[in-house]
């Protein structure tokens, strides 16, 4: 079984790897499933208070005015503020102190979550929250909730628990990432051990150890910064990990960084028979595409690009509000609610298990007559 | 005479035993004459003769057989007192030891129940063959099992040593349960004793406190027998315990025993992976890798392995992951995967549909 069968193993293959075209007809068909049921929603809203209105609703009432249809998202401007607040995420997480890896595992579940959900129906300030948190514990870094929640502005412990369920069915219940960033210190280690120590390349094969790049050791030292970088930040705020394996992600960051040593470093991995040579250049050709996505964000950015973001999402944020799901607002409420509603049942038992019992205890009084104790 | 005769025949049935049995046939020595007379047979030819004329024609070393129309050479060493009384009965037993001996396979050893018994039916024929057949059949039943114990030397003698293991395997489990046995027997009676003690005791206390103190006889009575209550809880309690240490003694050996039902074909080692070769083809795993993480970690030798971290283990795994999933192209795959993506000919609309139906996941709230 090979490295790629085990890895065709893994829930992030089977279950959240798309092509381009398949990722962007289901956020397609998110959007438009969420816009309908928010139009639906407003429009039960509206019928609802036209009814309590005494005047028979004709109008009058100010807040009535707007009766047209609600102005939804697209699916881009959707795309931006889920790429906004996964920034966001990383800065909390900063803020937070939490470890690289929770973090990225926490950017990773709200992009997943946000392929089947849409942004109106359930507002990724809180699902950040929630990702984050629930991150802390898939990626076994201890986070007591309630210093979490105190750290965090206007947020309880309820806020963040009531909205796990819905996190991890968005996850499909598949809380494994895998992340390039083991994958990137074991091609470091493997290329210093190539630089220092003339390791053999490939199981099996001895000998023809073809011409190393000239000064290897220092470029892997400058490499491998360089590619960190772009693992902590372009690689989680763009869609790679839904379209590239960790090891292309890892590949094409290190591509990025040096591209000369890391097609030395590819094509040194594969044995020069016609067919290695196809796979060879395949690989290439993948790792170069998912470099030119890495590249979509700069993992340093100026004041100004930071301030532009903000000026572009303000309007953004504006329209948000107008268009969400009115009925999934207070989602907290939801949940007691629903809660509640399961622990009424639950009394109801217990109530009626409790007359059972008396009325048991009774007829077996009754069974034997009377206590003596009168006579 | 004749009534004498009859008389003495009468005598000889009475015994069960033929008039032969008292002369040798070699020296015509009666048992009337030598008391001690014993006889002896040689399973080469199964001729008997009396123990004096064997140490008389044989002690010089190998001789042919002195019953007229034999001639086989014998040899002393060959010589033992038979068994049973008729001796086509001891020459069967012997011949069929010796093919036993030879054809010594087990149940086990055969894939079905089947073919045991039909190789236990070959065997039988043979047996068969040696025993009652006549020249040429027998001479070639005898060729059959000479082959035969040259073909498979190996395994006969593989399996003589289970046999032996086996019963030997049987008779220590027998000493020990004969062991236990008296064990639990001798705890039985000291148990008996310490009771009767006890009881004997608290009668002589009741007794000595009926006398002296005041108190009230009934209440005297009772506190006594408490006492022997008490008293009988924990000595029952000690007297179970080493008959559980026998059984789980037991429980091991019968264990061990199942063991020496191995299968012909060897045990492999343990293998975690049932079989799947988890050879890395990328790479090849070294020993020690440089890293500038791992500096710390290394300086202090051995203090990551209380936690249970091993660099080995790490390295394993970062290499793995480098290259785990380098040449999976989920652009091609996923397209060939129906159920993830229709194919590009398929109008967007329904292909959205397909997807939406797949992916459609219901609202918690």
């Amino acid at each position: 079984m090979s490295e790629d069968e085990r890895y065709r193993a893994s829930t992030q293959f089977r279950l959240w790897s798309f092509t381009l075209y398949a990722l962007h007809a289901q956020r397609t068909q998110t959007n438009l499933n969420a816009a309908a049921r928010v139009r639906a929603a407003v429009r039960r809203v509206r019928e609802v208070r036209r009814a309590d209105t005494p005047d028979g609703g004709n109008g009058n009432v100010p807040s009535m005015a707007p009766e047209a249809e609600t102005d939804c998202l697209t699916v881009e401007e959707e795309k931006k503020l889920i790429a906004f607040y996964c920034r966001q995420a990383l800065d909390l997480g900063d803020f937070l102190g939490l470890g690289n890896e929770v973090k990225a595992t926490a950017v990773q579940y709200i992009k997943r979550f946000y392929v089947t959900n849409s942004v109106m129906t359930y507002s990724p300030a809180d699902i950040l929250k929630t990702a984050l948190f629930f991150a802390t514990k898939t990626e076994n870094h201890y986070f007591r909730l309630t210093k979490f929640a105190e750290k965090l502005p206007n947020t309880k412990a309820e806020d963040i628990l009531a909205l796990e369920f819905l996190l991890t069915q968005g996850l499909r219940f598949t809380f494994d990432v895998r992340h390039p960033y083991r994958a990137l210190e074991g091609a470091v280690m493997e290329l210093l051990a190539i630089a220092n120590h003339d390791v053999p390349l490939l199981p099996g094969v001895e000998g023809a150890y073809p011409p190393k790049p000239h000064n290897m050791q220092n470029r892997v030292f400058a490499v491998h910064s360089n590619a960190r970088q772009y693992l902590k930040i372009s690689a989680l705020l763009t869609d790679v990990y839904f379209h590239f394996t960790p090891s292309q992600i890892m590949m094409a960051s290190l591509l990025i960084a040096d591209s000369s040593l890391t097609e030395w470093f590819i094509s040194s991995k594969f044995p020069s028979t016609a067919e290695a040579e196809e796979v060879k250049l395949k690989i290439l050709a993948t790792i170069t595409s998912c470099a030119d996505m890495l590249r979509e964000v700069n993992p340093i950015r100026s004041k100004e690009e930071i301030d532009l973001e903000r000026s572009q999402m303000k309007p953004l944020g504006k329209k948000l509000n107008k268009c969400r799901n009115p009925e999934k607002m207070d989602l907290v409420a939801l949940q007691k609610s629903k809660r509640e509603g399961d622990g009424g049942v639950d009394e109801k038992v217990i109530k009626k298990r409790k007359m059972e019992k008396e009325k048991f205890a009774k007829e077996g009084e009754d069974l034997f007559g009377p206590g003596l104790k009168g006579s | 005479m004749n009534s004498l005769a009859m008389s003495r025949l009468n005598i000889n049935s009475k015994h069960g035993e033929d008039p032969s049995n008292d002369i040798c046939p070699v020296c015509k020595s009666n048992r009337y004459l030598n008391p001690s007379l014993q006889f002896l047979i040689n399973p080469e030819c199964y001729h008997k003769m009396c123990s004096t004329c064997v140490d008389r024609i044989f002690t010089s070393g190998p001789a042919a057989c002195p019953v007229p129309h034999c001639g086989k050479t014998l040899r002393k060493k060959g010589f033992h007192k038979a068994f049973f009384e008729s001796l086509s009965i001891e020459r069967e037993v012997d011949i069929r030891r010796k093919v036993a001996s030879v054809f010594n396979r087990r149940q086990e050893e055969f894939e079905s129940l089947r073919l045991f018994n039909d190789y236990l039916e070959d065997v039988e024929n043979l047996v068969f063959d040696l025993v009652e057949g006549r020249g040429k059949v027998r001479q070639a039943a005898e060729k059959k099992l000479e082959q035969y114990r040259l073909g498979n030397m190996k395994e006969i003698e593989e399996n003589e040593r289970t046999e032996k293991e086996e019963a030997e395997m049987e008779k220590l489990r027998e000493t020990n349960q004969k062991e236990a046995a008296r064990r639990r027997r001798l705890a039985n009676q000291q148990e008996e004793l310490e009771e009767k003690a006890v009881v004997a005791k608290a009668a002589r206390d009741t007794l000595e406190q009926l006398a002296n103190d005041e108190g009230h006889a009934e209440e005297i009575t009772k506190r006594a027998e408490r006492i022997i209550l008490k008293g009988a809880g924990p000595r029952r309690r000690q007297f179970e315990k080493p008959v559980e240490a026998n059984g789980s003694a037991d429980g091991s050996l019968t264990i061990r025993g199942l063991k020496k039902k191995e299968a012909p074909t060897k045990d492999m080692p343990y293998d975690p992976f049932g079989g799947l070769n988890v050879a890395p083809t990328k790479y090849v795993l070294q020993k020690d890798y440089e890293s500038q993480w791992l500096a710390g970690v290394k300086k202090n030798e051995n203090n990551h392995l209380t936690g249970g971290y091993s660099l080995p283990e790490y390295y394993g795994r970062a290499m793995f992951e480098a290259f785990s999933g380098l040449s999976v192209f989920i652009e091609d795959e996923k397209e060939a995967d129906p159920k993830q993506s229709p194919s590009a000919a398929v109008a967007t609309e329904a292909a959205v549909l397909a997807v939406g139906v797949m992916m459609e996941i219901d609202d918690v709230f």
